[in-house]
Order: structure tokens, then C-alpha cells, then sequence
């Protein structure tokens, strides 16, 4: 028994398969926030990564009401208001709803 | 064994000082040839190619051998053997003469046989050196560190005997033992001047052992790295600069409650400046261009075999992944949360790292052993050889998590960045996973529609088209929730899909009708390509070794676009036509779910719309 946890503790870091992780796994359009923006057919020019990257963590953080709020989501306010004016002016909760409009 | 040694007594002709006195007064190497055989003609070149040889020397080599060495042209060593180093006397391949004398006038370098008995002489007096107290380079921990010969945490501490960093290699007669790498390499350090390039941390190795060394050439400021995207606007060719390396983290993924991860993953990962930003604090959100190193065993079978594992018959493969495609893979499919810590590592150690993840990328043919080289092993390993003030601190670990305890214990990793929670997720020391979110989320949904489940499970358990309804009537807050549970959703769907086609045409009863056919080739296909492309120096076989050139890089850049485009071509295809393999009932659950997400998506940029939000596209 213990051996069979020690071997099974050590597959952990034994990945998937990559192509499942890149075929089967992913066997719909999108797996990914980005996926799903890009099928729903809303990119535009200001669709960077970044920001698209960000769909997740600016869902959890509006629907937490702010309480939850992740990296990705901090990288995108960070990148939109280095480059985006009324990105300046607006609220962290105004941004991340922008971010879930793209 | 000393086949055919000359005899003593036969020696004629008068043995005499070739050289070259390197500063040292009292003694100095001599060369000395003692066939009586020599013409004068060959006499005159034996005295040129070994003056030649030694005027190459770095001093503190020359001054080490302050003895006399008999020299003599052989015809009897074994084919290959181009020289041999007995205790006072070198012995030649006699072709290496002809090939001198042969050559045309004025040859450098750069001619074969010129350098062929260069490199012979420098060869076995590189076994000389190696023998002196000064010496004793195949001995030194950190130059078998550097070869290849590396620590092994399940030996205690003893090293391996296998040298695995066999692609690429620019001799393989290197691998042979540690005696033979330094006499090899020592070639490469005198005679090319790439080696700075192609082996840097090995050219600093013996610069600083020397305290000289031949100048080296212009060397790129980067390592490039295989890395294939989906994206085609992406080439295959990622180059990394360690001057834009503001920090390296230990990244590691918790384990969670399925069996194959309960011990967790060791990676690092490379805090990246984006384009443009000095290094500094900032660059830690810069997260579309950080990088992960993560140690997997390359599969190319669709079932993970316990058995193949635990013998070593899976290659160990060093990947640099994007941070935010390992962020999707363990917090969102896998949902296993990551811990991102820092370790505390100079400029010059990051650099050092680096290298060694490119020496490991082009050069590694390592085997995966689930209890002995795991992802922790490599990983320690990668830390150890990459960073030579570790290879002194007690990181030996198999266990990822033992890896982090020895770290944190060392004073090289400061885990404090985790203790406020918030500020952690919020600067990406930690990344949660997504199912810690979910009940929560659902929560959000309940109170504002009036769900009646009570448990986000319930919730996620219903067919998509019976949830449809509730999320049309949900305000922006809601949909937000709604919209991480879909996707939730989605992804649960996805992996149903994936056991359901692996079961169908990989189980026991799998489907073996002729139509099974194309799936199970088109996968083996895509195996083939992902073996190629995670095994970068495949692709480039017949030229260089050790880091990849200018040229190399242009060979690359071309050989691997070829690759990745059949790649995304095969898994493009794969990914359409797997659908059609799909039961009804999961299709429908598929394309339930999917347009679940896409109305959410409508909904919020509607609602959006509505109150007057800030809009991004509009830009």
C-alpha cells in the first residue's frame, strides 16, 4: 500500500501527454477565456493577451465584488492604464467589467 | 597496456627541447621527439606542430608540466585513437604527420589536418595537465557538474556514471569518462573560437582555472529555446535574454486531491521585464512574457505507464512554457493552485541558470525515473549545476515539496510572500486554483436568482440546457459568476470528452474497426512531431554542437516552422474531427455548455453596455 501511494505520489510531476493537452483535452474551440472571446467573435485592436488573459481573474473579481483579485487581472489595469487614458480615469471594478465586455 | 612501446635502448635519435620556456626559469615542459626514423623534413614538422601546440597553451598549463615528454609517431594505435598519454611519453597517430606536412602553404586553423594534429597534441597534453596537482580537473565537483556527470539524490550524493548530455555533443568520445571531457574539451577551448559561445559556461570554467584564455567570439546575448505555439504569428524560436531576467521564482503546483499529483510539481519560473522596462519590481506583472522551466517525461503513448516510468524508459525533457499557459494548465484544468517564490539569486547566478536550461534544452537526453529523476530531481539538479553557490547548500531532494523545505531552510527561498494572501494573488506569488472559487461564485448566483441547489456541484451537475434559462435573468455580477462556472463547466466537459475518445480507441475494448484507424494515426503523427520538437537538437542534426549559432538558429528558425505548422495543421485537425468521434449525448453536452459561455459573453458586454461601463474595443 505504501508503495503503491510513493508511486503514485511520483507521477505527479509526470505530465499529461502533451498532445492530449494540446488536441483531445482542448477538443472543443475554446478552452480558455481568451478562446471563448475570440469564438464569440468580439476581438478588436486592443485585444492584447494581457488583457484577454485576464477574462478569469476580472470574473471572480466582479462577482466577488472586488474581494477576489488575481494577478492576471493586476497585469492588465497595470497594462491598460500605461497606455490607455480613460483607462486612467476608471475604477478597478469599472476596468474589469470592461475586460469581461471584450 | 602499452602496445608496441618502443624500446628504451632504440632510441637514436637526440632528444631535444622544443620548447619554449613559458616564464618559468627553473623548469619547463619539454616535447620531445625521439624516433630515429624521422626525416629531417618530418623532424622539422614534428617540432612545428608540437611548438605550435604549446605556444597555444594557457601558462598556468604549460607551468604545471615542467617535465619532459617523449613524443613519438605511431602506425599501430587502434583506429580512432588519434593519440595516447602514458606516464612520460605521448604517442601519435603517424597520419597526423603525413596529414600536416600534406597541407597546403599558409594553412591555419581552419585546415583539417592542421587542426587534427593540433588537436591530437593538445588532446594528451590535456591528459597530462590533468594528471598534476594543478590539474586535477576530471576530479573537480563543479567540472563534473558541468559535464554532465551529475549529483544523484538517491546515491547520497554520489554521482551518476552515465553522462546523459549526449546531443550535440562535439565529440562523443567526451561522454566516455571525465578524464576524456576534459581532454576533449580542451581542444574545443584552445582551437574554436565558438566554444565561448557554444559551451560558455564551460569556457568561463576553464578561463578562470587558466586565468586566461584564448578570446572568444562575438556571442549572442541570448539562448534561444524551442517553444511552439498555437498562435502561427509566433515563431518557433524563443530567445531569451538574461539581462531581461529580473528574477527567478520557484514555481510549484500543490498537489491536490487526485492520486497522480500528491507530492506537487517543481518548475521555476523566469520573472521576465517586457519590452521596454528597466528591471525591477514592475516586471513581476509583466506576465505575458514570464517563462516556465518544467521538467516533464515526454509520453509518446497515450496511456502513462507505471512500469515504463519507474524503469526510465520516458525521456526527461526540459519545456519552457509560457507562465500563462502553465497558469491555465494547473488553476483552471488541473485546478491545482501554484506557489511562485523567489529565490534569491544575483544577475550573474540568473545568467548562470540560464545557460545551464540551455545546455539542458540542446544537449540533455535524460531518462525519467518516477523515484529518482522526477521533475524535483531535475529541477534540484538544474539549481545545483546551474548556480554553483547552491551546489554547496543541502537542496537534495526527490519530492517537490522536500525540494521548497531544503530551499526555504537554505535561506534561498523566501516563502514570506505568501503570508498576507491577498497581496500573494494579487502580485502572482500565488495563483489559486479556480475550484476554490467556485462555491463562492455560485453563491453570488444563488442569492441574486433564487437558484434552487444549493451546492455549486448540483449546479454543475445539471445538463447545460437546464441551466440556459437561469442565466439569461442574471445581472452583470451574476453573469460574472455564471460566466467562471460555464467555463468551469466546459473544461469538466472537455476532459469527459478526452477519457470518452481515449476509452473508445485506446481502452481495452477499444474500437478496432477500420475506421479507428485515423484518429490513432493521426495521433501517433502528432506524437512524432511533439517527440522532434521537445527534443530540439533533433532538428538539428548534422551541424554544431552545444548552444546554436547564428547560423544554426537561421536552420532552426526555417526547419522548426516546417515542424510547427504540421503540427498545428495535425492538431487542428484533431481537434475538429474529434468531435465527430464524440457520443451524441457528449456532443451535445459539449456544444450545450459552449453556447452557455457565448451567451454569458453576450450578456455581460450588453449589460456592460447598458450602465454606461468603459468600453476597451472602442479604443
Amino acid at each position: 500500500m505504501i508503495r503503491r501511494t510513493l508511486i503514485s505520489a511520483l507521477l505527479a510531476c509526470l505530465a499529461a501527454t502533451p498532445a492530449f493537452a494540446g488536441s483531445f483535452s482542448g477538443t472543443t474551440a475554446g478552452s480558455s477565456a481568451a478562446g471563448t472571446s475570440q469564438s464569440s467573435g468580439s476581438s478588436s485592436g486592443d485585444d492584447n493577451k494581457v488583457v484577454l488573459q485576464a477574462r478569469d481573474d476580472a470574473a471572480s473579481f466582479v462577482a466577488s465584488d472586488g474581494r477576489i483579485r488575481g494577478a492576471q487581472l493586476e497585469a492588465a489595469l497595470h497594462y491598460l492604464r500605461e497606455r490607455n487614458v480613460k483607462a486612467q480615469r476608471a475604477s478597478d471594478m469599472q476596468l474589469a467589467q470592461a475586460i469581461l465586455a471584450l | 597496456m602499452n602496445p608496441g612501446r618502443r624500446p628504451r635502448t632504440t632510441r637514436l635519435w637526440p632528444a631535444f627541447c622544443l620548447l619554449a620556456c613559458t616564464g618559468t626559469a627553473q623548469a619547463a615542459l619539454q616535447l620531445a621527439p625521439i624516433d630515429a626514423s624521422l626525416t629531417p623534413a618530418q623532424a622539422d614538422a614534428t617540432r612545428q606542430i608540437l611548438a605550435d601546440a604549446v605556444r597555444r597553451l594557457p601558462a598556468a598549463w604549460a607551468d604545471a608540466l615542467d617535465e619532459r615528454i617523449d613524443v613519438e609517431w605511431r602506425d599501430d594505435l587502434p583506429a580512432q585513437v588519434h593519440g595516447r598519454a602514458e606516464a612520460r611519453q605521448m604517442l601519435l597517430r603517424r597520419p597526423l604527420l603525413d596529414g600536416w606536412m600534406a597541407r597546403p602553404p599558409g594553412a591555419g586553423i581552419d585546415d583539417p589536418a592542421t587542426r587534427a594534429a593540433l588537436a591530437a597534441v593538445i588532446h594528451e597534453l590535456a591528459h597530462f595537465y590533468d594528471r598534476t596537482p594543478q590539474g586535477g580537473l576530471s576530479r573537480d565537483p563543479r567540472l563534473l557538474d558541468l559535464a554532465g556527470w551529475q549529483v544523484s539524490p538517491m546515491k547520497m550524493g554520489l554521482r551518476s556514471s552515465r553522462n546523459a548530455f549526449s546531443d550535440r555533443s562535439p565529440d562523443r568520445y567526451e561522454l566516455a569518462s571525465p578524464v576524456e571531457f576534459v581532454a576533449v574539451n580542451l581542444e574545443y577551448f584552445l582551437l574554436d573560437p565558438a566554444y565561448a559561445c557554444r559551451r560558455p559556461a564551460l569556457y568561463q570554467y576553464f578561463a578562470v582555472r587558466f586565468g586566461s584564455a584564448p578570446t572568444p567570439s562575438d556571442c549572442p546575448p541570448d539562448y534561444v529555446y524551442m517553444q511552439v505555439s498555437t498562435d502561427t504569428g509566433v515563431p518557433p524560436v524563443l530567445q531569451l535574454d538574461p539581462e531581461r531576467v529580473y528574477a527567478v521564482d520557484y514555481l510549484f503546483a500543490e498537489q491536490n486531491d487526485r492520486p497522480l499529483s500528491r507530492w506537487g510539481h517543481s518548475m521555476l519560473r523566469l520573472v521576465i521585464c517586457a519590452p521596454g522596462r528597466a528591471r525591477g519590481p514592475d516586471c513581476r506583472l509583466d506576465l505575458p512574457y514570464h517563462q516556465v522551466l518544467s521538467f516533464r517525461a515526454f509520453v509518446d503513448d497515450v496511456q502513462i505507464s507505471s512500469w515504463r516510468g519507474l524503469t526510465g524508459s520516458y525521456p526527461s525533457r526540459l519545456y519552457v512554457l509560457p507562465l500563462d499557459q502553465v497558469i491555465e494548465e494547473y488553476t483552471k484544468v488541473e485546478l491545482r493552485s501554484l506557489q511562485s517564490i523567489p529565490l534569491d539569486l544575483d544577475p550573474a547566478e540568473v545568467a548562470g541558470l540560464m545557460e545551464r536550461a540551455a545546455r539542458l534544452h540542446w544537449s540533455y537526453d535524460g531518462r525519467y525515473y518516477f523515484l529518482s529523476n522526477n521533475c524535483a530531481v531535475e529541477t534540484f539538479k538544474l539549481l545545483h549545476d546551474g548556480v554553483p553557490r547552491l551546489a554547496g547548500k543541502d537542496l537534495s531532494s526527490i519530492t517537490p515539496t522536500g525540494l521548497l523545505k531544503h530551499l526555504r531552510k537554505a535561506g534561498v527561498a523566501d516563502a514570506s510572500v505568501l503570508d498576507d494572501r491577498d497581496e500573494a494573488l494579487r502580485l502572482g506569488y500565488r495563483f489559486d486554483a479556480l475550484s476554490a472559487r467556485y462555491q463562492a461564485m455560485f453563491d453570488v448566483a444563488r442569492q441574486e436568482l433564487n437558484l434552487p441547489q444549493t451546492r455549486v456541484q448540483e449546479w454543475l451537475d445539471l445538463p447545460p440546457g437546464e441551466r440556459a434559462p437561469w442565466l439569461e435573468r442574471a445581472d452583470l455580477r451574476a453573469s460574472a459568476a455564471l460566466l467562471l462556472l460555464e467555463q468551469a463547466a466546459l473544461r469538466r466537459q472537455q476532459l469527459l470528452s478526452r477519457d470518452e475518445l481515449k476509452r473508445r480507441f485506446f481502452g481495452h475494448d477499444a474500437d478496432r474497426r477500420d475506421d479507428a484507424a485515423d484518429p490513432i494515426v493521426a495521433l501517433q503523427d502528432l506524437l512524432r512531431l511533439e517527440n522532434y520538437l521537445s527534443r530540439p537538437a533533433a532538428l538539428l542534426s548534422q551541424t554544431g554542437y552545444g548552444l546554436p549559432q547564428a547560423s544554426e538558429r537561421q536552420t532552426l528558425a526555417e526547419e522548426s516552422n516546417v515542424f510547427a505548422a504540421q503540427w498545428r495543421e495535425q492538431s487542428g485537425w484533431l481537434r475538429s474531427e474529434a468531435r465527430t468521434w464524440l457520443s451524441p449525448q457528449r456532443l451535445s453536452a459539449l456544444d450545450g455548455t459552449e453556447a452557455n459561455v457565448d451567451a454569458l459573453g453576450e450578456q455581460l458586454r450588453r449589460l456592460n453596455h447598458e450602465q454606461g461601463g468603459l468600453e476597451l474595443h472602442n479604443e
